[in-house]
């Protein structure tokens, strides 16, 4: 296997992925300019390619509610279904074409719908037939129909065209995996971890007090969880500032073709519309920091939002939804043919449920990805097939001309 | 399964054996320890050999001088002409002492993370914390690291009156404790350069090193002691011919010693080797020790029962270490089925590494890593060492450092398979709340985050 070089400006990597590394500090977020010894005679004495096409693959890893994002609002089943959840909007949703909604938080997300430049995908899954997060997660990074750790879609796809890319990432995610065109990039000093994990342990020292008294008093002091008063939680814009950096090594003439941001939270078990009210914000802000990062490249570029599967239809006890199959697709950029709701809608009644408690998916992710390269980086049917040899693209036009 | 406290968490005594007494299991250990946890930690106990890959502390010495001499052939000429600084700072001589101290700091614990026998490095690190210097001043930096080296692990399994013979002469140890400047106030050097006694080391041998703060010694033992030590000094490289320990003979205080009881009408450097004899077989010194050893590797009270028979087989065996870790192995009070202690950071970190069986981890990253959490080698700032006690690693700020750091970590472990790592780490002595909350994790790096910080790593 190709090893992928990696680049960072922490100090604190294993010595492996220390060696050749290069740094010159950039204005501003301390970013380091990426160097591809392999490709820099490409690089430098190509022609310039401003407009080259560029692809972003976002991860939500934790498995988005894709009813609570992109809502059916005419389905009858859907408010009986979900009587906690569907009331717990603070704000009118966001209409779409068809009877489907946006979550009110995500404003960016509907405005560019409106510019035809966002086209949702709903009901679709990669195939995976089961519900555990990792393996979900795995399965839609390496795009071969099973689950291969050391090769994945995106990497196969830019050794094809022979495109670079980078991972915002301390180390490889599966994507990027298999290819030498690769670069990671990951702030230096990361403050503080994310707040899920805080949470998550939280509850893992419910029989071990002091290590919980440490961690609440910890978090106090970092303002990360409200006093007793109920403060609200002072840290925000993380994925803002990925994404800022995100656009700045993708714009220019060193910039990457296509780079993999991942953002987690999704997984929300309780607490439902809390959550995804934050989290949904979150995203939308940081897209729309992505596009304004890129400034003119956002008319050549098509981000693609992905997550490893659905949720339950039916809410759960605990004001949340469970692990499910079909979920939803986001495709946004300036190239995207969209400002419609794409997808065969299944219905949500029991006997139209997959397993008669997932929404059921009509149509595979990859498909659409597919879709994508083909239309977007103009592969060939046989160039796709290296990048994913058991799917087949749709044809539908979801790139402009 | 676990309802309460953590104590209800039954861990096994591969477990045990894996996690107590060593760094964590590396790769299979665990299975290893499984058939017979007690003769696997008994095998455990090798002698610990450092290669010359690094600087004795005789050539740091050499060198420092070195270093001292070029930085004032610098300023001098600095003063003749100041305006070529950029010249003179570029001429600076290198700073060998800081070097040798990173690379050696990192070495050990880099030894410790690859070792398949980790219960040895965990003693070495005791006594490496038992006789405590820090890496204060200029040449206090290059020699703190070498007196496990040189002193320490040679007799890590050996005697520890052996030990001590060894580390309390050591350069490292007379200039941490000032000890190579006292001289006895009859001496004849005394007389003529007005140079006089200091307590320092001869304080810190019985409190910290030998008997024990409540061990039965007097301030009249402390000076009788220091007296007794006079003239137990290092050669000045430059200055004078060779380099390492000396014994000046001009120094030290004429006549008989009484410590505790006992006269010393030996001559010269024989009377103080009598009396550190003397200390390390004194029956305090088996209590002081002991207790250290079953409160760092057994439990934070360890059972009265349990010091008694270690202390017994000390006696016995003229305190042999090898012989006392195994009557600790031996005893079933050792093996209590329920976790004991809070692993401090140097433990965490090394465990950590072990776990994700990391051949090596960046000598800088791990440093810094150590720093963050508090546990910076050869800096504890006291000869008592760093704490040994839950209450001192345990603080918010303290644990918020490690969630970090171990969201750092798993990080650059995506390909780690987490429930690999916890099945060969902890085996099946996993509370079903952790087990489930590892699985159900929204993500690999989430996951492997949960297992790091769960009670059952961070405690044994």
């Amino acid at each position: 296997m190709k090893k992928p070089k990696i680049i960072n400006n922490s100090d604190d990597l294993p010595t492996s992925a220390l060696s050749r590394r290069k740094f010159i500090t950039m204005t501003g977020a301390g970013l380091a300019v990426l160097s591809f010894p392999m490709s820099s005679a490409f690089a430098f004495e190509g022609k310039k390619q401003l407009a080259s096409p560029k692809i972003v693959w976002l991860l939500l890893r934790g498995a988005l509610d894709s009813l609570h994002t992109i809502v059916p609002t005419f389905d009858q089943q859907y408010k009986t279904l979900r009587p906690k959840l569907s009331t717990s909007f603070k704000s009118p949703l966001l209409p779409l074409e068809k009877g489907f909604a946006l979550h009110p938080s995500l404003k960016n997300l509907h405005q560019w719908y409106q510019e035809k430049s966002l086209l949702p995908v709903v009901a679709v899954y990669s195939g995976y037939p089961k519900r555990s997060h990792f393996d979900g997660q795995d399965y839609l990074e390496s795009g071969k129909g099973e689950i291969d750790h050391d090769s994945g879609w995106l990497a196969r796809a830019i050794e094809v065209k022979n495109k670079r890319a980078l991972a915002v990432s301390r180390s490889t995610p599966i994507s990027l995996r298999s290819s030498d065109q690769v670069n990671t990039w990951y702030p230096s000093n990361l403050k503080d971890a994310d707040e899920d994990i805080y949470a998550a342990l939280d509850k893992l020292y419910q029989n071990d007090e002091s290590l919980r008294a440490s961690l609440e008093s910890g978090l106090q002091v970092r303002g990360l969880v409200g006093d007793k008063k109920g403060k609200k939680k002072k840290r925000q814009g993380k994925f803002i500032d990925l994404s800022k950096a995100c656009a700045k090594l993708m714009v220019g003439e060193q910039g990457v073709d296509c780079a993999m941001l991942e953002l987690g939270g999704w997984d929300t078990h309780n607490n439902q519309g809390t959550r995804l009210e934050r989290n949904l914000a979150e995203l939308d802000q940081g897209l729309a920091a992505l596009k304004s990062g890129l400034g003119e490249e956002w008319r050549n570029t098509v981000v693609i939002v992905g997550t490893e599967f659905g949720r339950t239809a039916k809410e759960n006890g605990t004001g949340g939804t469970d692990h499910g199959t079909g979920s939803a697709l986001f495709l946004a950029g300036g190239a995207v043919n969209g400002g419609k709701v794409q997808g065969n809608w299944p219905g949500l009644k029991a006997e139209e449920l997959f397993q008669q408690r997932d929404l059921m998916p009509t149509t595979n992710s990859f498909s659409w990805i597919a879709n994508v390269l083909s239309q977007h980086w103009h592969f060939t049917e046989q160039e796709l097939k290296q990048v994913f040899p058991h799917v087949k693209p749709y044809e539908q036009a979801i790139i402009r001309s | 399964m676990s309802e309460n406290s953590m104590s209800s968490t039954i861990i096994s005594r591969a477990n045990i054996a894996v996690n107590r007494f060593g760094y964590g299991a590396r790769g299979d250990e665990l299975a290893q320890a499984e058939k017979d946890p007690k003769q696997w930690v008994e095998s455990q106990l090798k002698p610990i050999k450092f290669n010359g890959d690094f600087p004795h502390s005789n050539t740091i010495l050499i060198e420092h001088a070195k270093y001292q001499k070029e930085k004032k052939r610098q300023k001098k000429q600095q003063r003749k002409n100041s305006q070529s600084r950029n010249m003179q700072d570029k001429k600076k001589a290198k700073n060998f002492s800081r070097i040798a101290l990173r690379n050696m700091s990192a070495d050990t614990i880099n030894q410790a993370i690859a070792s398949s026998n980790s219960v040895s490095w965990r003693l070495l690190d005791f006594f490496s914390n038992h006789f405590s210097v820090t890496a204060h001043g200029q040449l206090m930096v290059g020699l703190s690291a070498t007196l496990e080296r040189e002193a320490i692990a040679p007799h890590l399994l050996g005697n520890f009156e052996d030990m001590l013979m060894a580390v309390e002469p050591h350069p490292g140890m007379l200039i941490y404790l000032n000890n190579e400047k006292s001289f006895g106030p009859n001496s004849r050097m005394a007389k003529k350069r007005k140079k006089g006694l200091n307590e320092n080391l001869a304080r810190e041998i019985m409190e910290l090193h030998t008997l024990g703060v409540d061990g039965g010694y007097s301030q009249a033992d402390v000076i009788e002691l220091a007296k007794g030590i006079t003239g137990w000094s290092v050669k000045r490289p430059g200055k004078e011919r060779g380099e390492g320990f000396v014994f000046r003979a001009y120094g030290h205080e004429p006549g008989a010693r009484k410590l505790l009881g006992k006269t010393y009408s030996q001559k010269g450097i024989a009377q103080g080797s009598q009396m550190l004899r003397d200390l390390a077989m004194h029956p305090a010194t088996a209590k002081h020790v002991c207790y250290k050893l079953a409160h760092h590797f057994v439990a934070q009270n360890p059972p009265a029962s349990l010091l008694k028979e270690m202390q017994a087989t000390w006696l016995k065996t003229h305190g042999n270490i090898n012989a006392v870790m195994r009557c600790l192995f031996d005893a079933d009070d050792a093996w209590l089925n329920s976790t004991q202690k809070y692993k401090a950071p140097r433990e965490f970190v090394i465990s950590t590494l072990r776990a994700l069986s990391l051949k090596k981890y960046n000598d800088k990253a791990l440093l810094s890593t150590l720093i963050n959490l508090g546990q910076q080698p050869f800096n504890a700032g006291s000869p008592a060492g760093y704490s040994d006690d839950e209450l001192d690693w345990l603080g918010a700020s303290a644990l918020m450092a490690r969630i970090d750091w171990s969201t750092k970590v798993s990080g650059y472990s995506k390909r780690v398979n987490t429930e690999k790592v916890m099945s060969r780490a902890l085996g099946s002595s996993v509370s079903e709340l952790t087990y489930r909350s590892v699985l159900r994790a929204e993500s690999r790096q989430q996951a492997l985050t949960l297992l790091l910080m769960s009670p059952e790593f961070q405690r044994r």
